[in-house]
């Protein structure tokens, strides 16, 4: 009895710090014109789902990292959507006239780099990338 | 001739296309703003066991006579309007037939995400896929559920020439979001589609098809994660002109006279739901669409009434993988005034329904670059009142109650 508490014990520890590890896997950062500094999971959601084009009254844009595990915790964690539904959600206004694709870049180094020189540029890279030249927002 | 120079012009584009692409030209500068093009390329290939369909030869060793490609160019002019275009066109077996199409073309003004205003040639909203049935390489199947999305008939429901009203609104965390759209303007319908195809068994050639119309969506994208909800609804008026050749069916000598039919009565609504968790995505459908016109220079009435509706799913088992399967069901009640149309007393009749059992499986090879394999089994093939896939042209001989059909197709966008 007491081996199954301890083994039921140790597998809750084990999802609670993996879920922990994954929620802060990723750190939303944006460029210095943002006025905001804190926005909820929410605002993240609806800025890359496009239904909204502004953060704390200044107009943002959506940079997108192509893959890696920054880009994964963040679909799961924000959008709830694989990349296949996500490209093919960006596909589906492209193609329609609704929106323009948004920018993708290759690694957390280009993400950081195009947000500090794009006014109103908000990104994602992973946790222990260097965010120098661009803030991070407080996800609440 | 004509035809083979559409297809060298289509295959100049189709490489013009692929370059581009390879080039990844996707984005340029224009007066200091972005400009950027994306375009998209299908081929399918289509056989069947027994009768000829969508308008093709499928029933021998099958018709590759499915291809279609677009392309736009758009840019934001400021952070609130933006502009652009797209062209289209396709060849699927006597429809289309490489007449090149201005799909969209419309200046969009966000004032606020609740209120924007678009003007120009529209994609129309109607359900979840009418405004991208055409862009393959969003959807799982190669065809969509055809009972509410029929390939034929695309362009009866596909773009207005007028404005949208559209916005998003949220009302709190527990109630979810709502998405509206309004619209208005006048719909223009392709002479090269499946109605005036169909037409031409009676000698009727048509020449102009459109009207005005309106209509609106209203989804609900609800507070359980991954789950929307909608209605939509679409009115026309629809007026067709064109030429009559009484010889095809009283005959004599050929001779041409005007030709006019118009709708009294013709409307659409759509009722819809969609679930997407993960890898996981499911659709249903269900459209009632009505339609009531006066035929033969005012001589007939024929109106038709159809209920079709559709489930699917859809699961990417791996990264490159996507599985799925769809029921798709089409019953027609009709009536007609001209002399010896009599509809079938039963819906078990196979001029009286088509219903369509598909699996599919979708490879992405490449983020832009795809293939599909699907398999129809089709029961019944709804008659000849209105456009359904199987026409009587395409299948001199009669039809069978049952067909089976094998689609492959591939395709890129980038």
């Amino acid at each position: 009895m007491k081996k199954r508490v301890f083994f039921l014990a140790a597998a809750c520890s084990l999802l609670i710090a993996s879920w922990q590890a994954r929620a802060s896997d990723v750190k939303v950062i944006a460029n210095s014109s943002v006025t905001a500094s804190s926005v909820s999971a929410g605002d993240v959601k609806d800025v890359f789902l496009l239904d909204k084009d502004s953060l704390g009254g200044s107009h943002v844009d959506p940079v997108l990292s192509k893959g890696g595990p920054a880009h994964e915790a963040f679909l799961k964690d924000y959008l709830g959507k694989n990349d296949a539904a996500l490209q093919a959600f960006y596909r589906s206004l492209v193609f329609t006239g609704k929106a323009s694709m948004p920018k993708s870049l290759g690694s957390d180094g280009e993400v950081v780099a195009y947000v500090a020189k794009t006014k109103g540029a908000v990104g994602y890279v992973s946790s222990g990338a260097s965010t120098e030249g661009v803030k991070t927002l407080v996800v609440k | 001739m004509k035809q083979m120079i559409g297809r060298l012009m289509a295959g100049g584009m189709l490489a013009a296309l692929a370059l581009s692409m390879a080039l990844q030209a996707q984005d340029f500068k224009l007066f200091d703003r972005t400009v950027q093009v994306h375009g998209f390329a299908s081929q399918g290939f289509v056989h069947t066991d027994e009768n000829n369909w969508l308008t093709m030869n499928t029933s021998n060793v099958g018709s590759g006579e499915f291809t279609d490609f677009g392309a736009n160019a758009s840019t934001q002019i400021t952070d609130r309007f933006r502009v652009g275009a797209q062209i289209y066109d396709r060849d699927l077996g006597q429809l289309g037939r490489w007449h090149p199409d201005l799909d969209w073309a419309y200046g969009d003004f966000k004032f606020k995400p609740w209120l924007g205003f678009r003007a120009g040639k529209v994609k129309t909203v109607l359900g979840l896929f009418n405004d991208t049935q055409d862009m393959d390489f969003l959807h799982t199947f190669a065809l969509l559920p055809q009972s509410v999305y029929s390939t034929d008939m695309r362009d009866s429901t596909l773009s207005h020439i007028g404005g949208d009203l559209y916005g998003t609104f949220s009302l709190g965390k527990h109630v979810g979001k709502f998405s509206y759209t309004a619209y208005g303007g006048d719909q223009r319908q392709s002479i090269y589609g499946g109605y005036p195809y169909l037409l031409t068994i009676h000698g009727v050639y048509i020449k102009n098809s459109g009207g005005p119309t309106f209509g609106g969506d209203l989804r609900w994208i609800t507070p359980v994660k991954g789950l929307l909800t909608g209605a939509s609804y679409e009115k026309n008026d629809v007026l067709n002109t064109g030429l009559l050749n009484p010889s095809i069916a009283l005959g004599g000598p050929n001779v041409f006279v005007p030709y006019t039919e118009w709708s009294k009565d013709q409307f659409a609504q759509q009722f819809y739901g969609e679930y997407a968790k993960g890898n996981l995505r499911v659709d249903a459908e269900f459209r009632h669409f009505w339609r009531d016109f006066t035929i033969f220079n005012g001589q007939f009435e024929a109106a038709t009434n159809t209920h079709p509706w559709y489930g699917s799913a859809s699961y990417r088992v791996a990264k490159r993988v996507e599985l799925g399967g769809y029921y798709s069901h089409y019953e027609i009640d009709w009536i007609v005034t001209a002399p010896g149309q009599v509809e079938a007393p039963n819906v078990s009749s196979p001029d009286r329904h088509l219903y369509d059992k598909v699996v599919t499986a979708r490879f992405d090879m490449k983020n832009y670059w795809y293939a599909k394999v699907e398999g129809h089994f089709m029961d019944g093939y709804a008659g000849f009142q209105y456009p359904d896939g199987f026409y009587p042209q395409a299948n001199p001989n009669g039809l069978k109650p049952d067909t089976n059909a094998l689609v492959v197709k591939t395709g890129f966008n980038f």
